[in-house]
């Protein structure tokens, strides 16, 4: 009988990036897609089940009929940049994420899968997770590509509002961006290597590009897709920007409204974000496939389209 | 002899005479020569040393007396094969059996080679070659077979590369042909003083095993000499820069050195760096693999030499006009620097490397490729010297804190500069709330009504009456209390 995958999260950015990979690199698997809502556009020879895996007791009669073999959990809320330092959203990401998680291990166990992969963040550095069954917890560092609804619009809109010279800290700190389709890869390698030797079984893999470079050169390099170039640079002092985020943290508390600046943006700004890719090279044999220069053209022109014509907008 | 010049330049920079005054007084010699107890033809080689290479003959002769003579005889060898290659008066029938048969020649006794051209500036070495073979037969067997071994590939090479020129202006066109080339002038050196090194039991045998280190070491030196001569080679018509890198940018060879491209050869010269720039990191590899110090010191300093040129000519529309070259002073800290450990030859490299990045601009085509190069350098540099340390982070709650120690310091300093922080913004704050209230004060004293002001403001009338009229009228109703 052909191998029963179910991915969660499947109609979302990165979980239709792992759906494409899947079934490009094994057409013989049986797809499943599990997601809050559909794309208007439905992938051809893809189960779609609607289910909101916080309910445990819908979730564990989904799984119950369709009895996959191999999950691939890549469902999980993150919130939008200007959420992303606010509290708000706070709950509801902690449900989707953390009791989510569970529900769907719970159901995996009681379904008896061969595989779980599940798609953490390198923002989590700890794992104290024990199970019995073959998984794989798989961080991608930050992520982009064609259909990237956060970083590459973000970025892009500094054109418009004039940011584009200013750079917060000395621009040297490090981030490994990955292309979106380099992580799809690697899950199918995790599935592939659970269904197989399983050596990467109980192990958290981080999965990146291999290539750091300082985040103002990706922005600067995405600015130069979209033909634009500061016309000169203004450093601004980690310290002075700190300042500056917490007094607009401020401002939003008073007005109530999300913000675009505060401390917790200006760290990760400044922050160094990379981890090294030898453990996924050695065990999953992961080597990306799309380097970070032809991933940022390629996402690009798939924004630059969309900027052009936003009745295509999802 | 000092020029006007140079008092001028170190008169302005002075940290740099500084480093020059620090190198010539304070710098000892990790072994030294001992003369008084050389064969006077041994004495004539190092004569020759110093004649034929500024920066190589002080630290070769500061080498571990076992490594001394075998690496200076290697050092003059390779410079006699390298005259007989570059002497355009001799002709190809006589070079390339020269070439090809020198390995032989070079245990002779006695022989000497009379034929370059008088131009040639170490013609000298050739003609009293006899020096050169006498001591080279007085070697250790095992150093002597590497050294010949070396000697025979890289004529071959050589003699290869002078036959494919005489039929073919262009030899080094795609980039594979660049890394042969550099392969057989510089790889070559490298993978000899590896097999030195290691047979003295002065490094790391594990180097052995990994010829990428060792040809990266000689690449990384032989590609940063290559795009910093350009205009010296142009005007000489030799020509190393790859066919396929400068065809990107301009039409012919010689349209580089155009003040017309000027863009354009910046753009191919920032390729040529960013070809070069990859070795980088192998070569610090390579190094922490060298236990001696004197060994250290010979390699790590052309090394750090490299990648401060690599970042003088960087985006340099210099290069293009003159030969240019770092400053005595730059050298001299380089070479302090250089002659301690790794993690100092790694700080030397990050310097230049973030030098490189900041010159870095998105006009430029090679842009997020060298921003990924530097990037490499410094993750390298971050996994073999961490700046975090992992055990110091979990330990740092259970361990009691000494109030003498640096930690304790360090904390009580940054509480103090905390609580500076908050003295200070209490005086800033207190002096605005002062002169607010000052305006304030001295408004009210002038007849302001607040008390008007304020209830149109909740009013939600924010802009001020157009008039005066219409403001006195708001005045008089406020004041009949007609609101």
């Amino acid at each position: 009988m052909a191998t029963s995958v179910l991915i969660t999260g499947g109609a979302g950015f990165l979980g239709s990036a792992i759906v494409d990979a899947v079934q490009e690199q094994h057409p013989e698997w049986v797809v499943t897609v599990l997601d809050l809502a559909f794309p208007s556009v439905r992938k051809p020879n893809i189960i779609y089940k609607s289910c909101d895996i916080t309910n445990s007791v819908s979730l564990n009669t989904l799984i119950d009929s369709i009895m996959p073999d191999v999950i691939i959990h890549s469902a999980g809320l993150v919130p939008e940049l200007a959420f992303r330092y606010g509290r708000e959203q706070r709950d509801r990401v902690f449900d989707v994420n953390v009791n989510g998680t569970r529900n769907m291990l719970a159901a995996a166990k009681r379904s008896g899968v061969k595989a779980f992969v599940w798609t953490g963040s390198c923002t989590a550095i700890t794992d104290d997770m024990r199970h019995q069954y073959r998984n794989i917890d798989e961080r991608p560092s930050v992520l982009f590509g064609p259909g990237d609804y956060q970083l590459i619009p973000s970025v892009h809109a500094c054109i418009a509002k004039g940011e584009t010279p200013f750079v917060v800290g000395d621009g040297e700190n490090l981030w490994d961006v990955t292309y979106v389709g380099n992580i799809a890869d690697a899950h199918v390698l995790a599935v592939e290597n659970l269904l197989s030797t399983g050596s990467a079984a109980g192990e958290a893999i981080f999965i990146s590009n291999e290539e750091p470079i300082p985040f103002r050169d990706f922005c600067l390099e995405v600015w130069k897709n979209f033909g634009h170039f500061p016309a000169y640079q203004v450093y601004i002092p980690v310290s002075l920007a700190y300042v500056v985020g917490y007094l607009a943290e401020g401002v939003t508390w008073v007005t109530g409204t999300p913000t675009t600046l505060s401390r917790g943006s200006v760290f990760d700004a400044c922050g160094i974000r990379y981890c090294t890719g030898e453990k996924a090279r050695k065990i999953l044999g992961y080597k990306p496939r799309v380097g970070i220069e032809e991933g940022i053209r390629i996402s690009c022109i798939v924004s630059l389209r969309k900027f052009l014509n936003p009745s295509i907008l999802p | 002899m000092v020029k006007t010049t140079d008092v001028l330049y170190y008169a302005v920079h002075v940290g740099e005479l500084r480093s020059i005054i620090q190198w010539q007084t304070w710098h000892q010699a990790v072994h030294e020569r001992r003369p008084d107890q050389e064969a006077p033809s041994l004495t004539i080689c190092f004569e020759f040393l110093d004649k034929t290479s500024r920066s190589f003959s002080a630290v070769i002769q500061e080498l571990h007396p076992e490594l001394l003579v075998p690496i200076a005889l290697f050092y003059l060898i390779l410079r006699g094969l390298d005259t007989i290659e570059d002497d355009m008066t001799i002709s190809l029938e006589e070079k390339t059996p020269l070439l090809r048969d020198f390995h032989n020649y070079v245990e002779k006794e006695g022989w000497n080679y009379a034929g370059s051209g008088p131009t040639e500036k170490d013609r000298e070495l050739l003609v009293q070659f006899q020096n050169v073979t006498e001591e080279f037969r007085k070697v250790k067997p095992a150093y002597r077979e590497i050294i010949k071994d070396i000697t025979l590939k890289m004529g071959n090479g050589m003699a290869d590369f002078c036959q494919n020129v005489e039929h073919n202006i262009d030899v080094v066109n795609t980039i594979k042909d660049y890394d042969l080339y550099c392969h057989y002038v510089a790889g070559l050196v490298g993978n000899g003083l590896t097999r030195l090194f290691v047979e003295s039991g002065l490094a790391n045998p594990v180097l052995l095993d990994r010829p990428h280190l060792q040809e990266s070491m000689g690449l990384f030196l032989q590609k940063t000499n290559i795009i910093r001569d350009i205009k010296e080679d142009l005007d000489d018509k030799r020509r190393f820069w790859p066919k396929e890198i400068w065809s990107k940018y301009v039409n012919n060879f010689e349209d580089l050195c155009k003040p017309e491209n000027r863009e354009a050869a910046l753009n191919c010269s920032s390729e040529m760096v960013l070809n070069s720039l990859n070795h980088a990191d192998q070569c610090l590899f390579y190094l922490a693999g060298l236990k001696e110090q004197s060994v250290f010191n010979f390699a790590a300093i052309p090394q750090s030499m490299a990648i401060a040129t690599l970042e003088l000519v960087f985006r340099n529309p210099k290069m293009f006009e003159k030969n240019i070259k770092i400053t005595k002073g730059e050298a001299c800290r380089i070479m302090m620097q250089s002659t301690q450990n790794l993690k100092l030859v790694c700080e030397v490299f990050r310097e230049f490397t973030r030098k490189i990045h900041k010159k870095n601009t998105p006009r430029d085509p090679n842009f997020l490729k060298i921003s990924i190069a530097c990037g490499k350098i410094e993750q390298f540099i971050e996994t073999i010297y961490p700046s975090q340390d992992p055990k110091s982070i979990i330990q740092e709650p259970a361990a009691p804190i000494d109030p003498t120690s640096k930690e304790a310091k360090d904390q009580a300093a940054a509480a103090e500069s905390k609580s500076d922080l908050v003295y200070m913004l209490i005086a800033v704050f207190g002096t605005l709330f002062l002169i607010s209230c000052i305006m304030f004060g001295v408004a009210y004293a002038f007849g302001a009504r607040f008390d008007v002001a304020f209830s149109e403001l909740t009013r939600g009338k924010l802009s001020k009456p157009t008039d005066a009229g219409a403001a006195q009228s708001i005045i008089h109703k406020y004041d009949r209390g007609e609101l």
